[in-house]
């Protein structure tokens, strides 16, 4: 090596190192959020009493904090049915108004006992599984809990077509089988419930 | 007296010989000029025109003064006065009009940052404000707005030109690539922007685009995440859409555009495909002589500094050609076997 490459060589170095010292840091810095999970957060929508086996009740509570209106979403809940398979008669269940398809959200419609989305038309059934339209997968779900008479509702998470609990997607991703795999897992969500 | 430090490729200039300046006079020259300069002479000249006409002159010294250092003149007539080929016409300014609509939105941009927050919170009151309450705020406003479409209706405009001129063949390949890749950061602007207002329908416009941006497998919910700075919608989502809005899409869209302009200055524009280009004449199909027809024009070849004598001959005899690009018109005419 000659010493004019040597000090090409060394100059390219140097430069690469004090670009690297600027821009690693940076992009850490913009992508720091998709490696990392919030705070867990609980609310209370209700007390025990609120709710009823037959039928849902609209709760709206805050998801994300610190945004306000844009930060909250709409929930339906009710208690537990022996009737339906695998449900806790003692527990609740919160269904996500976010649709599976592309995010809009679903409504409750009383007469036909169904969800359905006004953007795309899915349709979901009493327990959120699809019965209709595009959808890939049923209603997510929030995580409930009993505190002091109050009932609390907690992260989401998502379903498979057989109404295992999974952990969160985005809307237009589908559950089970394969799909877990296709859809990594995502550091920023927490775990789906057992 | 001068240390000798040999440095390589400029060693003639920085190291003359000894006795070299002495023998040419340059090394004495009063105002350091190494002969590439104006002369001394012509300077004179100069300033006794700039005695003449003062102000004229005055401008023509700023004007020569920065063609010096800037060469001004080069790349006015480089961008603007050079020559474009025949046929040249009103969809060949489909292109300026996208920089044009582009630095609308930059300059009308610059100022609604002037008003606007980028805070969950406070974006929807603060556009209102533009809107219902700053003067002309509603008009600088419509025109970034209208401006956005405007803008991806003559992108497409321009391609469908190029694409349909074949402007994006040889050698201008890397100047469509480039154009690609500026129609997509116009989009990511759109996209971006759009949210911006933060109303129900910007709100749900962006979680509807990040939901298809996460059902690309495997690498889409993290794409998503990034998008969002978070699992889902948050405050930073906001902030995030806004500094790829005014500074990093407009940055590279910034960049591109000059490179951009710097080819089509380099290699020029096509004539649109109705236009023959001209040829050299004696290369075109039909002034090639087949064979048995004699040679009209003969004098001309000769005049054009052909050798003569193998022309001349060729013309007197017609009866054949030796070179190759006659071979296949050596064939004559069809005859009807041929076709049968």
């Amino acid at each position: 090596m000659t010493r004019r490459k040597a000090f090409v060589v060394g100059s390219a170095a140097l430069g690469g190192l004090a670009g690297a010292a600027v821009v690693l840091p940076v992009v850490g810095f913009a992508i720091a959020p998709v490696l990392t999970r919030g705070e867990e957060r609980w609310e209370a929508v209700g007390t025990e009493d609120d709710f009823d086996r037959e039928t849902y009740r609209t709760v709206v509570f805050t998801e994300t904090p610190g945004i306000g209106e844009a930060g909250k979403t709409t929930a339906y809940v009710r208690r537990g049915s022996a009737e339906i398979e695998g449900e806790d008669p003692n527990g609740y269940v919160a269904i996500s108004t976010r649709c599976a398809h592309l995010g809009c959200p679903v409504r409750f419609v009383q007469a036909a006992g169904n969800f359905i989305c006004p953007c795309h038309g899915g349709v979901y059934d009493f327990i959120g599984e699809r019965i209709g339209g595009p959808p890939v997968r049923p209603l997510d779900r929030f995580q409930t809990r009993i505190r002091n008479g109050f009932v609390e509702l907690g992260p989401r998470y998502s379903v498979t077509n057989q109404l295992k609990p999974v952990r969160p997607r985005d809307p237009g991703e589908f559950t089970g089988g394969i799909w877990e795999y296709l859809y990594p897992p995502r550091p920023t969500v927490f775990p789906p419930p057992n | 007296m001068a240390l000798k430090i040999p440095i390589p490729g400029r060693k003639k200039e920085s190291a003359p010989e000894p006795g070299d300046g002495a023998a040419n006079g340059n090394g004495a020259s009063p105002n350091g000029t190494n002969g590439d300069g104006p002369t001394r002479a012509e300077k004179v000249a100069k300033a006794k025109q700039a005695t003449v006409h003062h102000g004229t002159a005055a401008a023509k010294n700023t004007t020569d003064w920065l063609d010096e250092r800037v060469n001004g003149t080069g790349i006015y007539t480089a961008m603007l006065s050079r020559k474009v080929p025949k046929g040249t016409n009103w969809f060949y300014t489909l292109g300026s009009s996208v920089m044009f609509i582009f630095s609308m939105q930059a300059i009308t941009g610059v100022f609604l940052a002037m008003y606007y927050t980028p805070s969950a919170t406070e974006a929807y009151s603060s556009i209102s404000h533009i809107t219902n309450e700053v003067f002309l705020g509603e008009f600088v406003r419509g025109l970034h707005k209208w401006g956005a479409s405007l803008m991806i209706i003559l992108i497409f405009l321009h391609m469908a030109r190029t694409f349909f001129f074949g402007a994006y063949k040889y050698p201008r390949e890397l100047n469509w690539v480039i154009g690609v890749v500026l129609i997509v950061l116009t989009m990511v602007m759109g996209l971006t922007g759009y949210l911006l207002p933060f109303d129900q329908r910007s709100f749900w416009a962006t979680i509807v685009a990040n939901n298809i941006t996460a059902s690309g497998p495997v690498l889409g919910p993290y794409l998503a995440d990034f998008l969002r700075a978070g699992p889902d919608f948050s405050a930073t989502t906001l902030s995030r859409f806004y500094a790829l809005h005014m500074l990093v899409v407009p940055g590279l869209i910034g960049g591109l555009i000059a490179a951009h302009l710097f080819l089509v200055v380099k290699l020029g524009t096509t004539a649109p495909p109705w236009v023959k280009a001209p040829r050299p004449k004696g290369s075109r199909p039909s002034e090639l002589v087949p064979a048995g027809v004699p040679m009209v024009d003969a004098t001309e070849m000769n005049l054009n500094g052909h050798s003569g004598n193998g022309h001349v001959e060729v013309s007197e005899n017609g009866a054949s050609l030796p070179t190759a690009e006659t071979d296949g018109a050596a064939e004559g005419p069809p005859s009807e076997g041929e076709a049968s």
